[in-house]
């Protein structure tokens, strides 16, 4: 079953698959965008995930929740049980950690993982995760996306995906992340709002995640050598790289130095 | 106990170029890595290797039943570092072969005693023995308060590409 069920993927390498199942993955957040990495990353084979999101399922995410029916928001599904029930679909031994509340409340499993995909709202949120990810070298894949309103234009529709690289430029590095817009989002107490959300940004940017993770774990292209920071322009429909790498003066980070990881004594 | 150590691409390249020079009469080098740790409290463990350090050329002791002996002044440098960083210190050293490489006699009779040098100076951090080959690492871990080490489950260089050795 195995050698037919990934023969279409051989592709990636001799020993791609046993990397991809040995490899322990966190995911942050199981909402429009955690709910597609989750759901390609059980299809590629993936067998250990970390998973943490402290929602339900309600009818208002119904419109991009992949995984998700009818009946879940009735049942109040937690949203980390319906990515089990799709992992356990595929991968019915896969080591599963599920937590029902935001992973600051308990980093620990997070800490031990060989990747994390960053699905989180709010700038605060990623600032707080590639802090993690950075004091215990572990590579985060960012994703968001949002769409804003303009006066009598049509919405822009816009995203990222970010690879954190310990070492590399992080998110401030890129200009991603700036204390303006921190402080702004800290003025309403940390809250992001209620962003719009559709599935087919999610699924773009979800797809390019998991692409970069597989790469990076494969090295199937062997061209993953530089800063990635794909910009998502969805009224065109394209995804390309950041002209902000342009300009990157520094490959190294200033803001989380190698020196400064581990545990704080 | 499980432990898992993770390096970056970036040390993990520059230990390498540097332990694959030619010494003029020690058949292969060492070196020394400072390491912190992470995740105390909870499982795995995670050993986070942070910096390293050559031996230099005259701290090798001319010894033919050794491929790599060093001085004491290179272990008393070792042993200052975790006092001035406050960081655990880990031996390193290469065997020119693909695979996953295996330790030898004269690694398993020597290293615990350069490691119980390490542990005086810097009893609450991890030391240990990276051994590596062309295109494998493991890493023998003494963890703070244990007796015997513990064969790290697995080393991740962490970089483009991410390599996990277990």
């Amino acid at each position: 079953m195995s050698d037919i069920r990934f023969s279409r993927q051989s592709f990636l390498g001799k020993n791609s698959q046993h990397t991809i199942e040995q490899a322990v993955v966190g995911i942050a957040g199981l909402g429009g965008g955690g709910s597609h990495i989750v759901q390609q990353l059980a299809h590629l084979g993936f067998l250990n995930y970390r998973i943490y999101d402290p929602d339900v399922v309600e009818g208002s995410n119904l419109n991009r929740h992949v995984g998700t029916g009818i009946k879940d928001v009735a049942e109040r599904t937690p949203k980390i049980e319906v990515a089990q029930r799709v992992v356990k679909g595929l991968r019915p031994h896969a080591d599963i950690e599920a937590y029902a509340h935001k992973w600051q409340y308990n980093p620990g499993p997070l800490r031990g993982c060989d990747l994390i995909f960053g699905c989180v709202d709010g700038f605060n949120e990623r600032r707080e995760l590639e802090a993690c990810a950075r004091r215990y070298l572990i590579p985060l894949i960012d994703i968001g996306m949002d769409v804003h309103a303009l006066n009598n234009e049509p919405p822009r529709m816009g995203g990222q995906v970010i690879l954190s690289m310990p070492g590399g430029p992080c998110m401030f590095c890129l200009g991603f992340l700036n204390e303006a817009t921190l402080a702004r989002e800290g003025e309403r107490y940390g809250n992001a709002g209620e962003n719009p959300q559709v599935v087919w940004p999610n699924g773009v940017l979800a797809s390019a995640a998991v692409g970069i993770a597989i790469d990076l774990l494969t090295d199937w292209t062997r061209s993953l050598r530089e800063v990635v920071y794909l910009e998502y322009d969805g009224n065109a429909g394209t995804i390309k790289p950041h002209m902000r790498i342009r300009y990157l003066s520094e490959r190294r980070c200033p803001h989380y130095l190698l020196n400064e990881i581990g545990d704080l004594d | 106990m499980t432990v898992r150590v993770r390096i970056p691409r970036e040390l993990y390249s520059r230990m390498f170029d540097d332990l694959a020079r030619r010494h003029e009469f020690a058949y292969e080098r060492v070196g020394f890595l400072s390491a912190k740790l992470g995740n105390r409290g909870g499982d795995p463990h995670i050993v986070l290797l942070t910096d390293y350090h050559s031996v230099l050329d005259d701290q090798y002791v001319d010894d033919p039943r050794s491929g790599a002996r060093i001085n004491s002044v290179a272990i008393r440098e070792a042993m200052q570092r975790i006092l001035d960083m406050g960081s655990g210190s880990f031996h390193v050293h290469f065997h020119a072969h693909r695979g996953r490489p295996g330790l030898g006699s004269m690694d398993l009779e020597e290293t615990p005693r350069v490691v119980s040098g390490l542990r005086v100076a810097g009893p609450m951090q991890a030391h240990g023995m990276l051994l590596l080959s062309e295109n494998f690492c493991i890493a023998h871990v003494w963890m703070p308060g244990g007796v015997e080490p513990v064969v790290a489950a697995r080393v991740t260089v962490v970089g483009y590409p991410l390599d996990i050795f277990e």
